[in-house]
């Protein structure tokens, strides 16, 4: 149904979605650091 | 306010304005009315997006929250980034291939008319509420602070918005929203830097974090798992996700944004550098209303945020049990002043015990001026029934008026302003679509020709901008805006998910059971608004789980030869 276009950074889809969620993990962890440091 | 704040906001909002006009000028055809001829590159996509979301009530109300209840809001955008990973993998090639002007047109490739006309009409009413709490919500808290006239304020801003929304179209309208939003996070810096320059000498940056960690304000995240609780690791993902993948896939006022892209790619880039970039733009702005906070620990306070109920019952048969409580806030703050000077101090020494020691005993003199500040709040419904007693909307609004320098206030009421401006612009934008694609050219008057019908979505954009003017002139106060707003939404939010998680995924569904699972859905989550303590985000997960699950019911229980008739068009 749809044409898979490469994205024009990050090599593939697959890679730049993997990207946007790690960075969602990295930013809960670096949430609890900062709550853990600062309380 | 100063002449020059009034040179500075008059000057942004013209300037606004007359680019809007220049953009979406010459808009000839529906495709390039409606979706700005399909053209735009990820960037204008990606920051559309977001300043449809990021409404003056994010830029007013959130750092209020975060002055009162702590950063923990920000877990509410938690699933946002997997919802952005979701549609670009779903919605997004859907829609572009289909070459779709509104979502619910893809509805009826799927269930039928019926379909698409009730999700049609439940986004309508759903926007339409929220487009005028958008205009109106700002308009109030500016109005009421800076005592302006509330009709005006609504007025002129209700105006400028539908001048270049219904002249320019769609392209106008992601054009001027990239600049607004710039001015509006611009304005929120500004903000940040002038709490942390004004605290006083001794107290610096990291102080103030640490201050605002030790009164419970950087609680960004908590893992327990509780219901009732509004915002927690869990509702925010679960919770949080739903309300995502509803609001950017599901409604016109977001959908509409990334249709505008040129190819799937475009659009896909812009949802994913939304998910990579809200989550911390959230959590800034949450940090600035703590940084608020650390400044007024500092710095008095008002007894209430809310200058015109202060003044009311300053002049009813209570003033004296208010001015009794204003003492008792002013000696309270200033024991808080000495703590929180004696808190820094002994940080910096490090000097655990006292460190424990000052924590405790400011604690107890910031739950002791809360209760002072609820007795208040009490105090002013008591004087007026109809007042809105909470002040958390006017909080970070009264420290800008307060403490920035001339031409500063300017500034950030040019960033309230444009805000406010945006999610109007995207709201009327998208009604008008629904209006004239999904109900006048499918119902009504299906062969007007491209011209006629770009006339009449101007005329549509014009009207709903008039409706939402009148209904923000009449309504009523709602307790804390952002939360109003956003409840408004959860009502039909799972309701209308659950509708199109049938239409991508569960393809032996069909119209009828689809339609008696929305009506289920809809009734449950209206039960849990009544009869449960549930917090409102869970709503949306209960909305989508319920419809999805009595639509199968449904279709499992009708007729084969039914199911055959119903057999969707689009596989």
């Amino acid at each position: 149904m749809t044409t898979e276009t490469p994205p024009p950074v990050g090599g593939s889809w697959r890679n730049l979605y993997t990207a946007v969620l790690l960075a969602l993990a990295a930013e809960v962890a670096l949430f609890y650091w900062f709550v853990r440091a600062f309380r | 306010m100063s002449a020059i704040d009034w040179i500075v906001l008059g000057a942004t909002l013209a300037a606004i304005v007359l680019y809007g006009l220049w953009k979406g000028r010459r808009q000839q055809r529906l495709e390039q009315y409606l979706l700005a001829d399909r053209q735009l590159q990820w960037y204008t996509i990606a920051l559309s997006v977001m300043a449809t979301q990021a409404s003056a009530i994010t830029f007013l109300s959130t750092p209020g929250q975060a002055y009162t209840d702590g950063m923990r809001f920000v877990q509410f955008y938690l699933g946002l980034p997997i919802a952005m990973v979701i549609l670009s993998i779903t919605a997004v090639p859907i829609f572009h291939n289909l070459r779709v002007f509104t979502a619910y047109e893809y509805l009826e490739t799927r269930f039928g008319v019926g379909t698409r006309t009730l999700t049609a009409m439940l986004f309508l009413i759903q926007r339409g509420l929220g487009t005028a709490m958008t205009l109106y919500a700002p308009a109030l808290i500016v109005s009421l602070v800076l005592g302006w006239n509330i009709q005006l304020t609504t007025l002129a801003i209700g105006v400028l918005v539908i001048l270049y929304t219904a002249t320019g179209g769609t392209k106008a309208v992601s054009w001027t929203q990239m600049h607004q939003l710039f001015i509006s996070l611009a304005g929120m810096a500004i903000a940040l830097f002038v709490a942390m320059k004004s605290l006083p000498n001794g107290v610096g940056f990291t102080d103030a974090v640490r201050v605002a960690g030790r009164m419970g304000r950087i609680n960004v995240i908590d893992f327990s798992f509780d219901l009732s609780t509004p915002y927690n690791f869990w509702s925010g993902l679960f919770g949080g996700l739903m309300v995502a993948l509803a609001y950017f896939g599901t409604d016109q006022s977001q959908v509409q944004r990334y249709l505008t892209g040129e190819t799937i790619a475009q659009s896909r880039l812009g949802l994913l550098f939304n998910g990579l970039v809200k989550v911390p733009m959230q959590f800034f702005i949450l940090f600035v209303g703590a940084m608020v906070f650390v400044f007024y620990q500092f710095v008095a306070p008002p007894l209430s945020f809310n200058p015109v109920q202060s003044e009311k019952v300053r002049n009813s048969r209570y003033a004296a049990e208010y001015q009794s409580l204003e003492e008792t806030h002013a000696k309270t703050f200033t024991q808080k002043r000495a703590a929180a000077t004696e808190l820094v101090a002994a940080m910096n020494a490090k000097d655990a015990n006292t460190v424990e020691r000052k924590t405790t005993e400011l604690r107890r003199l910031q739950t002791r001026d809360e209760e002072t500040r609820q007795a208040a709040s009490a105090l002013i419904r008591k004087n007026d029934a109809r007042a809105d007693a909470a002040d958390t909307d006017y909080i970070f609004l009264t420290f800008v008026i307060n403490n920035l320098p001339k031409g500063l206030v300017g500034v950030l009421l040019a960033a309230i302003f444009c805000a406010a401006m945006s999610a109007t612009a995207s709201g009327l934008n998208s009604l008008a679509s629904t209006t004239v694609v999904d109900i006048w050219k499918r119902h009504l008057n299906p062969h007007l020709s491209d011209h006629e019908y770009v006339v009449l979505s101007k005329w549509m954009t014009v009207g709903w901008g008039a409706l939402c003017i009148a209904f923000g002139l009449y309504a009523n106060q709602l307790g804390s805006l952002i939360v109003a707003v956003n409840k408004v939404g959860s009502f039909v939010y799972g309701t209308m998910l659950a509708i199109f998680l049938i239409a991508f995924y569960v393809k032996r569904v069909g119209g009828t059971a689809t339609v008696i699972g929305a009506i289920v859905s809809e009734i449950a989550v209206i039960l849990c608004a009544i009869f449960t303590d549930m917090a409102w985000l869970w709503w949306n997960v209960v909305g989508c789980v319920v419809g999805v699950a009595a639509a199968m019911v449904v279709q499992a229980t009708l007729q084969p030869a039914e199911r055959r008739r119903e057999t969707p068009a689009l596989r």
